[in-house]
């Protein structure tokens, strides 16, 4: 499992574009107060106007600037993302691992919940809690979170299974170390790359679930997100505003997800060093 | 062979599916009464529905029994009545399955099919311009939401060229039959089966060719070239057919996505699926329909898991040994 993956990263072509993409959006998003020149909850009377020099991309029904509210979203965005992806793979290292090392009852009780999670259709569970609940985005993250991580917890419990064998891990016992120490301290560490492939893909899956939700309109109401924002320009497709209104907004949601799809699979040979020697571009 | 492990499996997700349908709208603050029938149920609501309402699901007992009797109702096919279309649940799903089985049908077939044969080809061409190109090409198309591809379609091919129709599954009032109304039906189909299948494309895509390239190297492989076959031969019945072992195995995964794929692309196109009905029913708040079709998708993804589960070690006798 020596694989480094900055380099692994650094030389694949997508894997420096993803990474680029994300950066950019991060800084749209710590930055938005600065670049948005508008307050992207401010409604007007000047509804639905053409782009100008005053409104980049123009307002959208109730008279909020679509550039102002487009740069806030990306903030929803990415901290559902973000929020999700460190909680679920700290779920995940914590389940995986102590599967692992514990061994026995517990984890034969654990993997076979994890098994059935990973065959629940996840989507149309969240949709339905959100039906009754109407999450605020910190209820977002967690109920995401709490259901996200058990595929990331099947691979952490293969990877600390065979890291457990290992002859540091031996050392430390013949020393009278506990099983924490040994998990803290020999474990996690090597699980270091696996665990930034899972966090990547648990914030895609997250920036996903979040702009669906929103599209269907069951995310927070007042909280702007680019899936709601679609949501609304759906309804004015008939006119032509969905040229600076749908198609910015929608270009901001994939270019995320594209950057994590990029940024993931280029770290991919970390979990499958087969993939290696493959010059993926 | 079905072992043990996979039953349990299924059990445990059948059951957490159950208690997350029942316990729900149970511990939802206010009056269950709404969180179960819905919005709707409260306007028609006199005392004697009620108490003919709170009867049905013994709602006056303990929670146990409460379950009891949703367990039975449930056995014996009730879904509950929809107050907001004012039928049965189960006679509005039903109404509207049609429509999405043969949106997902045609998508899943189209996506797999696609995927498997592009990820052949470009596994087979490695490294070259051709698979990077597809690569990158598959995996941005991977970035674009469902429902974002869907909106582009309908406003590229709807709006603006007006070559499909903008919204339902059939032309309504039109009056046609045979052949014409199949055309209807595949003209209303084409927009909502293209953005589905380019949304799901890359999973099959990309399973294919990460395997494609570890067959190629395995000994078979050069055996086979030392025999002297064709690149043909190589490609497909050496290599390919080995490459799709892992997307079977997915398939049952792909089923659950472009299910729930399906009910964003279907509020898009207003085609009249269960997606379309389960956005109307959470316009309406009309829980008993979104619990229906919750139970009917779960449960319906949880089947094609299993039986995908099932035919897995016969389309791949490695793995009957493995346990």
């Amino acid at each position: 499992m020596h694989i480094d993956l900055k380099k692994e990263i650094k030389e694949s072509g997508p894997g420096k574009t993803g990474l680029f993409i994300l950066l950019l959006m991060v800084a749209m998003a710590l930055l938005a107060p600065v670049i948005a020149p508008y307050n992207p909850y401010q409604q007007s009377t000047a509804s639905l106007l053409p782009p100008s020099l005053s409104h980049w991309l123009g307002t959208n029904h109730v008279g909020q600037d679509i550039w102002s509210r487009l740069v806030f979203g990306a903030r929803t965005s990415l901290l559902v993302g973000f929020g999700v992806g460190i909680l679920s793979t700290l779920l995940g290292t914590i389940f995986g691992v102590s599967a692992a090392l514990v061994g026995g009852f517990y984890e034969k009780v654990l993997m076979r919940i994890v098994d059935a999670f990973i065959v629940i259709p996840m989507v149309i569970v969240v949709i339905l809690i959100s039906a009754y609940i109407r999450p605020s985005i910190l209820t977002l993250i967690l109920l995401l979170s709490l259901l996200s991580w058990q595929g990331g917890a099947r691979i952490m419990r293969a990877q600390a299974l065979s890291l457990k064998e290992r002859g540091n891990v031996t050392a430390a016992k013949s020393f009278g170390a506990s099983r924490f120490y040994i998990a803290w301290r020999h474990v996690v560490p090597d699980l270091g790359p696996i665990l930034l492939v899972d966090f990547i893909y648990g914030v895609r899956r997250a920036v996903f679930m979040e702009a669906g939700l929103a599209f269907l309109g069951i995310s927070d109401p007042t909280v702007v997100s680019w899936g709601m924002m679609m949501r609304d320009a759906l309804s004015f497709s008939y006119l032509n505003v969905w040229q600076w209104w749908l198609v910015p907004t929608g270009v901001a949601l994939s270019l995320t997800i594209i950057g994590l799809t990029f940024v993931g699979h280029a770290a991919e040979p970390v979990i499958e060093p087969r993939l290696r020697g493959v010059e993926i571009a | 062979m079905l072992s043990k492990r996979n039953f349990i499996t299924y059990a445990i997700a059948f059951v957490f599916i159950l208690l997350l349908n029942f316990l729900l709208p149970r511990m939802m603050p206010g009056d269950p009464l709404t969180a179960i029938y819905g919005d709707e149920a409260l306007i028609a609501m006199t005392p004697q529905l009620k108490a003919q309402l709170v009867e049905r699901f013994a709602l006056d007992q303990p929670l146990w029994q409460q379950f009891g009797a949703y367990f039975l109702a449930l056995f014996q096919g009730q879904l509950g009545h929809s107050y907001y279309f004012n039928a049965s649940v189960l006679s509005v799903i039903l109404g509207r399955l049609p429509w999405t089985l043969l949106l997902v049908g045609t998508s899943l077939v189209l996506s797999t099919m696609l995927g498997i044969i592009l990820g052949i080809e470009s596994g087979w061409r490695r490294g070259s311009k051709t698979d990077r190109a597809m690569l990158a090409g598959l995996m941005s198309l991977n970035g674009f939401p469902d429902f974002f591809l869907g909106m582009l379609l309908l406003i590229a091919f709807g709006v603006t060229w007006g070559i499909f129709p903008l919204a339902g599954a059939l032309t309504p009032y039109s009056g046609l039959s045979g052949l014409a109304l199949l055309f209807d039906v595949l003209r209303h189909l084409f927009l909502p089966v293209a953005a589905l299948t380019l949304a799901h494309l890359a999973g099959s895509y990309l399973l294919t060719r990460n395997t494609m390239i570890t067959v190629l190297k395995e000994p078979y492989m050069l055996t086979a070239r030392a025999k002297g076959l064709s690149q043909r031969v190589l490609k497909y019945r050496h290599a390919g057919r080995n490459s799709m072992l892992p997307v079977v195995t997915q398939t049952g995964i792909w089923t659950g996505r472009v299910v729930t794929g399906a009910l964003f692309v279907e509020l898009v196109f207003a085609y009249p699926g269960v997606g379309y009905l389960t956005y109307e029913a959470l316009l309406a708040r009309d829980y008993p329909i979104i619990q229906g079709v919750f139970l009917m998708v779960a449960i319906s993804v949880l089947v094609a898991n299993f039986l995908i589960d099932l035919s897995y070690p016969k389309l791949d006798p490695r793995v009957s040994y493995a346990y």
